[in-house]
């Protein structure tokens, strides 16, 4: 080691107070970040908190000032004040009784009971325990000497000082007797003087409360007491996770750890909380209502992570492997389908509707087996199934009553002779039990074959309906010929459309046609408006687009349709060319019958086989009605339908549409791509889905849903989970044939394209993703046992029939009535179909279960509407089977709370002098009644906008009449029927107009009179009203 | 080496400054409280008036008879000369009556303040009377029954409260009104299908129906620009703009023709 080296020695010559300091201070820095981080870093939401409190105290200070100034300018208002003074000088009145009682309370009774309770108490309890003695000694002598003991206390006299009003003391001598009797009588003058004194302020308190309620009926929110409460609470504001632990389900929720505002009272939104959404309430308060947080938690409901809350990533699980990450915006509703899931219609989750409704009507279900939709053709097997079970355990205990029968003859034991003689009879009964449901399968079969419904229409029926040259070029592309249409695009090249286009022409049905003579288009046009067609179709092309989007638009209907076929549809849509037999599974034709010599008949009341006697398909499988009308009018409309076209449109011709050789290859086709999951097509009638099953679609592992060579892509882009596969591919329903080689056409992706919109993809992507394979435990399921079963039950029928697009089936539904320009004329608004809001509470059962069958009420006058012939919209007759009447009665049933089975009210009888008041009063000028509501008289009722009053006794329900009488803009605000007519007179209901002599001196209730009148109304009656408003007006 | 941990060190720093949740930058906005603007009284001494008429062209369509033999109360008070509908009524000096003119847009935000007089409205003969009423929003209207017949009131607005109420044979009279500003809303009687009226609710005083001359005259008017609307229940309605300075007089007309 030389100097040199010697000098450098670090120990003599360096100092190392630098790097001590450096690697001090980095000490020091990452103690600071460790504690940082475990108090902030992995706890973002403590920041979350103490902003929150900021905020919501800073919101709640900048409201109450204007809260307080609005309860101030209440307090200030004239009736506030006139409340106010009421109450003061209320309470000025008895102010000096109520003293007087007051001061007897305060300054007698109270300090003299005082005085003379312990007196009295001593001796009482002196008493109690001599008789205890009594009691435990055995000494009769003692006994004795003891009763004499208390006679002897008894009498002895106890000086009390009384208290008196003035200030003084009064002495005063008692005995026990007269201590017992004084103290009693003052309890008992002071609690007639409290009660006195309520009494008299009785009067005082209620202006105080009206007082009170004027206030709080006013301030709509929440009033300054509970805002100063909410302030206080925030200045206590303790920071630390908040969770909900739901213990049965092991459900951890910690969301609202950050999401402070979600439950607060008042109204959070994102302004008022300073621009942070993080914060705002939950937008549903009724939503969190029925699922209350407590039970519910926030996940089940709205995916994500509720445990995390060390990141949003996390805590929304939107992280990588989490299998439910939060429901984003536009899919949110997707939440209520995994326990909602038995249902077509779920109250306040209107996209979630729309996504079922579009995968139902545009016949998503023709190709993917969904639990649920389209159900019937599932359960027609197995009803089938299940009427084979029972015709077997009906054999088999008939062989076993044979061999029980045998050896009870042959048994020596009478006993045991006797007991298998028992045996044998118990099963001849319940034979007759299996006999009664069979007997109900076999109905529920024949019901089934009325239910079937398919998407599109019959194909079998194509000869008899279009123009050849037309089919090519709708299989082409059906979107460019009608916009919006349900029939989805598929990719087919030249070939095959010819194909499948000759296939079609080649297997459809022949058969005759009336020929009908041409209509009239204008009186057409005028009926197609206005008889209910446009609820269901729509008409005009772009923004001139018009009516309902259930149905066709039916703009260029004159392009394809044949006359004599569409006015065959348009007189009863259902009637079809030649009934089909699902036992030999063929279309049976004029000749079978003619076979068997029977007619060729087949209808709702032929609907069997003549071959073999098996129930046939006697009706179009299309959910349009038949609105029973003449022939002349069906004639009007399809020559007003077929003026319907583009008049330069041209089609090539189409021969090769009789070419036998393309029929093999186009059946080919036709089967490969699934066409007979939405129409009805000759010898395809039993084909099974071509697509997957979608049920629990949204919880497919994410590895099983093909991506194809998109999936890098996805990945990259962020859309690699479940709402990003589904919103591609209905997008582009080819899209994950991108890039792909397959020289084979037939092994390319072909799920058609369907043109949704934006919204409509949302839609149907909420729909999907809420189809999962639930975790969540059974009492999270909607299944109830009760009434609202009935409901969802009910929804099923009412969406396959569209009866929304004409009546408004819940509240703030909008029926395509609502939305035709023609009707919002005030005249034509009283034409709108009448809303069915409360229609349970309304009508009776019974009838309304006659009405949905027969909505004529009549057999032989049938072009009529049975309760508002008024209407120029009628309601149709839909074939509905038994049980789709009987769901929909038990619907209305439950949706308005009407108990099942409906039991008539007992109504008083009305005596003859009531009912001639009645009359009086209905026919008289001061009461509108028979202004509108028909009466059967033929140029009386060309005016009329009412129902006759002779239907009411059959079809509505007192209570509700009465309702109605009273309150109309109660049910139905805006109602042509007025309100106002009576008035309220003491505890009855009086007419408010002027009101016949007789009604001088009559103290019952008007409305109910009517009511009773109405109820026991007879055609005779009505003749009388008649003739006496016919007199009124000769007057 | 040192320069290594240094590094590091502030790196470190860096790091966690930047960890953790950042406060939210934007400053809570204050709820926009709507401070109650204190009523807006007229000018006079400033006020511009607008006056004009609606002109009528072209062949004066005649009007139906109105059949009320269904209703004998209501025809007998026309005693056999059956009264005309109101759909269009041609004065003879070539004019348009039943139009309602008013000031569509262009004032400023205010409150203007709601006259306590209310606007009649009568049913005589099972008619209405004026045919066309305007009332600002708020201000009252009064429902007179005349008639020996009960009448429905119903109005059929778009964008205030629907409602229908019976009144009796010279009932008592009603108050009603109207919260929004609507232009027009009809009114019917469901009983008698005939009759028709409509008001019209504007949110400022500045409005007026031409009568039997069909002239209008709107006062009062702050100077400005503003777009007058001419409303009729048949014809299509008719905007003008029209500048006024302070107390200007201006004259607008409006041409109707017969469809």
């Amino acid at each position: 080691m030389s100097d040199q080296d010697q000098d450098k020695d670090p120990v003599v010559h360096s100092s190392l107070s630098r790097p001590l300091f450096i690697w001090s201070a980095l000490l020091l820095l990452s103690l600071g970040w460790a504690l940082y981080d475990e108090v902030y870093g992995i706890r973002p939401w403590k920041s979350y908190q103490s902003h929150f409190s900021k905020v919501y105290s800073r919101y709640l200070r900048s409201v109450r000032p204007n809260e307080s100034t609005f309860e101030k300018q209440i307090q200030a208002s004239p009736e506030y004040q006139k409340l106010d003074r009421d109450a003061e000088a209320a309470r000025k009145t008895v102010a000096a009784q109520v003293e007087a009682r007051d001061r007897e309370v305060k300054q007698v009774l109270v300090p003299q009971t005082l005085a003379l309770n312990d007196p009295f108490q001593e001796v009482r309890s002196h008493i109690g325990s001599l008789t205890y003695q009594i009691e435990t000694t055995n000494s009769q002598s003692s006994k004795e000497s003891m009763r004499r003991e208390i006679e002897q206390i008894k009498k002895e006299i106890h000086t009390v000082k009384l208290p008196m009003p003035d200030g003084t003391t009064k002495k005063v001598d008692y005995d026990y007797a007269r201590m017992d009797r004084d103290l009693l009588a003052w309890k008992n003058r002071k609690a007639q003087l409290l009660q006195e004194i309520v009494d008299l302020q009785k009067p005082y308190t209620e202006l105080l409360a009206a007082r009170d309620k004027y206030l709080s009926d006013r301030v709509a929110d929440v009033s300054s007491g509970m805002l100063a409460g909410l302030l206080n609470k925030m200045d206590d504001f303790d920071i630390g996770v908040r969770q909900i632990h739901i213990k049965d389900v092991d459900l951890v929720d910690r969301c609202e750890s950050c999401h402070l505002g979600t439950r607060e009272p008042v109204t959070l939104t994102k302004a008022a909380m300073g621009g942070e959404e993080v914060f705002v309430s939950h937008p549903n308060k009724e939503l969190l209502k029925i699922h209350d947080p407590e039970k519910f938690g926030c996940t089940p409901c709205h995916g994500g992570n509720g445990v995390a809350v060390d990141s949003i990533e996390k805590a929304h699980g939107s992280n990588e492997h989490w299998l439910w990450p939060l429901h984003s915006r536009e899919n949110f509703e997707a939440g209520c389908q995994q326990c909602h899931v038995k249902e077509i219609v779920t109250e306040m989750a209107p996209a979630l509707n729309a996504g079922r409704e579009l995968f139902r009507l545009r016949g998503c279900m023709g190709c993917h087996r969904y639990e649920g939709f389209d159900r019937e053709p599932e359960e027609m097997i197995s009803v089938n199934q299940q009427i084979r079970q029972l015709e077997n355990q009906k054999a088999e205990w008939d062989r076993e009553i044979g061999f029980t029968s045998d050896k009870a003859d042959r048994t020596r034991d009478n006993a045991e002779a006797q007991r298998l003689y028992q045996h044998a009879n118990d099963l001849k009964v319940r034979i007759s039990g299996l006999d009664a449901k069979i007997e109900q399968a076999d109905m529920r079969a024949s019901n089934l074959i009325r239910e079937v419904k398919k998407v599109g229409p019959s194909l079998k029926e194509v000869r008899m309906k279009m123009h050849k040259e037309w089919i090519p070029v709708w299989l082409q592309d059906p979107h460019k010929w009608r916009p919006g249409t349900k029939m989805p695009t598929f990719r087919l090249d030249q070939d095959d459309i010819q194909a499948i286009a000759a296939f079609i022409w080649q297997s459809g049905v022949t058969g005759n046609l009336p020929t009908s003579s041409p209509g009239d288009p204008v009186k057409g046009k005028e009926s197609f408006e206005t008889r209910g067609c446009m609820a269901c179709h729509s008409m005009g092309e772009g923004n001139d687009k018009e009516g309902g989007t259930f149905a066709a638009n039916l703009s260029r209907v004159g392009e394809k349709d044949n006359y004599d076929y569409l006015v065959r549809w348009i007189h009863n849509p259902r009637e079809r060319t030649l009934p089909y037999c699902p036992f030999e599974k063929r279309d049976l034709t004029e000749a079978d019958y003619k076979k068997k010599g029977v007619p060729f008949v087949f209808d709702m009341d032929h609907s069997k086989c003549p071959n073999d006697g098996h129930e046939l398909q006697v009706e179009q499988m299309t959910p349009m009605p038949s609105l029973r009308l003449t022939v002349e009018e069906a004639r009007d409309i399809a020559s007003y339908l077929l003026t319907q076209k583009h008049f330069d449109a041209t089609y090539p011709a189409a021969d090769y549409l009789d070419d036998p050789k393309l029929k093999t290859h186009g059946a080919f086709l036709v089967r490969y791509y699934g066409c007979a999951g939405c129409h009805e097509i000759s010898g395809l009638e039993e084909e099974q889905r071509t697509g997957t099953e979608l049920t629990k679609e949204g919880s497919k592992p994410i590895e099983r849903l093909d991506f194809a060579l998109l999936g890098h892509g996805a990945e990259r882009e962020g859309w690699y989970n479940h709402k990003g596969f589904f919103e591609h591919k209905l997008q582009d329903p080819a899209v994950y044939d991108r890039g792909k080689e397959k020289p084979n056409k037939l092994d390319r992706l072909k799920m058609p394209n369907f043109n949704l919109s934006k919204p409509e993809i949302d839609e149907v992507a909420t729909f999907l993703l809420g189809s999962v394979d639930s975790a969540l435990p059974e009492r999270y399921y909607f299944e109830p046992t009760d009434q609202r079963q009935d409901v969802i039950e009910g929804w099923w029928v009412i969406r396959k029939y569209n009866c929304m697009g004409c009546h408004q089936v819940h509240v703030g539904q909008t029926t395509v009535f609502m939305t035709l320009p023609r009707y919002q004329d005030p005249d034509w608004k009283d034409q709108r179909p009448p809303s069915l809001i409360g229609e349970g509470a309304r009508v009776n059962p019974a009838w309304l279960m006659r009405f949905l069958a027969n909505p004529a009420l009549s057999e032989t006058d049938t072009n009529r509407d049975g309760v508002r012939q008024y209407l120029k919209a009628r309601m149709p007759t839909f074939y509905f089977s038994a049980s789709e009447i009987q769901k929909l009665v038990r619907f209305f049933a439950a949706s308005s709370s009407q108990s099942m089975p409906y039991i008539d009210p007992k109504m008083e009888a009305i005596s003859d002098q009531e009912r001639t008041m009645a009359r009086q009063l209905f026919s008289s000028e001061g009461a509108p009644c028979l202004k509108c509501h028909a009466t059967g008289d033929a140029k009386h009722d060309q005016r009329a906008t009412a129902p006759n009053f002779l239907l009411s006794k059959e079809r509505l329900k007192p209570g509700w009449t009465e309702r109605w009488m009273v309150h109309p803009e109660m049910m139905q605000p805006g109602t042509a029927m007025p309100s106002g007519l009576f008035r309220r007179e003491g505890d009855r209901w009086v007419f408010a107009g002027p009101t016949p002599p007789s009604f001088q001196n009559y103290p019952r209730d008007h409305a109910d009179l009517l009511v009773r009148y109405m109820f026991q109304f007879t055609p005779e009656e009505l003749n009388r009203l008649r003739a006496s408003a016919g007199a009124g007006a000769g007057r | 080496m040192k320069k290594i941990y240094i590094c590091l060190g502030i790196v470190s720093i860096l790091t966690f400054s930047g960890c953790g949740k950042k406060e939210p930058e934007s400053a809570a906005k204050e709820e926009a409280t709507a401070p109650a603007t204190a009523p807006a009284t007229i000018d006079d001494a400033n006020a511009a008036t607008v006056t004009g008429k609606v002109a009528f062209s072209g062949d004066k369509p005649t009007m139906r008879n109105i059949d009320m033999s269904a209703n004998p109360a209501c025809a007998r008070a026309h005693s056999g000369a059956p009264p005309k509908s109101e759909e269009v009524v041609v004065n003879d000096n070539g004019t348009l009556k039943n139009v309602f003119v008013w000031v569509k847009s262009g004032l400023p935000e205010r409150q203007w303040p709601v006259p306590s007089t209310p606007v009649e409205l009568t049913q005589k003969g099972c008619m209405y009377g004026p045919h066309v009423i305007g009332v600002m929003a708020n201000q009252n209207i009064k429902i007179v029954n005349n008639d020996p017949t009960n009448h429905n009131i119903h109005p059929l607005p778009k964008i205030n409260q629907e409602w229908n109420e019976s009144q009796p044979p010279k009932g008592e009279d009603k108050l009603k009104r109207f919260a929004r500003e609507e232009v027009m809303i009809p009114v019917k009687c469901n009983v008698h299908p005939w009759m028709r009226s409509y008001i019209g609710v504007v949110n400022h005083p500045f409005f007026a129906v031409t009568g039997d001359d069909g002239t209008f005259t709107i006062k009062g008017l702050p100077p400005g620009t503003y777009t007058l609307e001419a409303w009729h229940e048949k014809y299509a309605p008719q905007d003008v703009q029209v500048t006024v300075g302070a107390k200007e007089s201006k004259t607008v007309d409006f041409p109707f023709k017969a469809s």
